[in-house]
């Protein structure tokens, strides 16, 4: 039984990671004909969840048995082993963030710690549950750290800086204000759901998708941070105090007066936002504009065109 | 060393040490004389 077993995962081992990789490669392959996705693939890292699996398992079978010291082993072990893939998973998701924006800090080695406490889950597994010598869990330990770079890499690091057209370093200011609006977005979304009204919190969720769009070409593109700023500083803050203040003060008062105020200033935030984003997207395409004339008029200069 | 080359190697690893520890810590509790990989290997 044993020895079909060994077989069956010498086999079995190289196979599967050989799908893995295959998966990872036709996804790979595919992604170079289409946009890059702006949210991060939800099975990405999910495998360091799986694979750890049969510890769970033998916990269960240990306190079935009524083995404490095999229970309490395989319980600490698994946690580790979650504990590992949770810090992996999010470093993976620290990564994808960094990847997509063009101003960023380095982010915290998250990957590192996540593949570190993963090895030394497979090493306690390996002496504590599977009774190997100290010396061969160690080299389970090693080898599974090992495997976590090589699969998921590194860690980034140091950080993506901005300056501007004055050669100044902005970057401590363009990630102040990147995150002080996602603050703010976020408090928006927080006082919908205080809002028992229906169409409000559709408009307020409307609203809150738009900013977050305009949020988005700012982080690709902080050169608009300045032409947004009357949206930074005026309208979201606007926005996020109003709604606020409704959604404290509706539940205490029945006023449908307040209600026709609110629904009026929502209709014109949604507008203004919108009128941002267009405003947005036409400097982009003057910025484009701008660039083609230059290449052109070079190309002339050159005698190619 | 080639990404594709890396990735598979890593994923060798993983499935080898996370894979084959956990499933061996499951046998071992399952059967307390279930034998390990290293008793196997030894006979």
């Amino acid at each position: 039984m044993g020895r079909l077993l060994l077989w069956a995962s010498t086999v079995l081992i190289p196979l599967t990671a050989l799908i893995f990789l295959i998966r990872w490669r036709i996804r790979t392959m595919a992604e170079r004909y289409r946009r890059i996705p702006d949210r991060f693939p939800s099975s990405k890292g999910i495998l360091m969840f799986l694979l750890p699996l049969p510890v769970l398992f033998a916990a269960v079978a240990s306190l079935a048995r009524g083995n404490l010291a095999g229970l309490f082993d395989n319980t600490v072990c698994y946690g580790l082993f979650l504990g590992g893939a949770l810090l992996l998973r999010r470093g993976l998701r620290t990564e994808a963030e960094y990847d997509r924006r063009r101003v960023a800090k380095a982010p915290w080695p998250l990957k590192t710690f996540g593949g570190s406490l993963i090895a030394l889950a497979t090493g306690l597994t390996a002496w504590s549950g599977a009774h190997y010598h100290p010396v061969m869990a160690v080299a389970f330990a090693l080898a599974a750290l090992l495997g976590c770079h090589l699969t998921y890499g590194f860690d980034p690091r140091g950080a993506k800086r901005f300056t501007d057209s004055e050669g100044v370093d902005t970057t401590d200011r363009v990630l102040e204000a990147l995150a002080q609006a996602e603050t703010s977005i976020s408090a928006i979304e927080q006082a919908t759901r205080n809002i028992g009204n229906a169409e409000l919190n559709s408009r307020l969720r409307r609203i809150a998708a738009q900013a977050r769009q305009i949020l988005t070409m700012l982080e690709e593109d902080p050169r608009d941070l300045r032409r947004a700023r009357k949206f930074l500083n005026v309208y979201l803050d606007g926005a996020k105090q109003v709604t606020e203040g409704y959604a404290k003060t509706h539940g205490r008062v029945t006023a449908p007066e307040l209600e026709d105020n609110f629904r009026r200033v929502l209709t014109t935030i949604e507008e203004v936002f919108a009128e941002q984003q267009q405003k947005l997207l036409e400097t982009d395409v003057t910025d484009l504009d701008v660039q083609l004339e230059v290449l052109n008029t070079q190309l002339k200069r050159e005698g190619v065109v | 060393m080639p990404d594709f080359l890396r990735k598979f190697i890593g994923l060798l690893l993983i499935f080898a040490a996370v894979g084959v520890a956990s499933c061996q810590a499951l046998l071992a509790s399952c059967s307390p004389s279930a034998t390990t990989i290293s008793s196997m290997l030894t006979h």
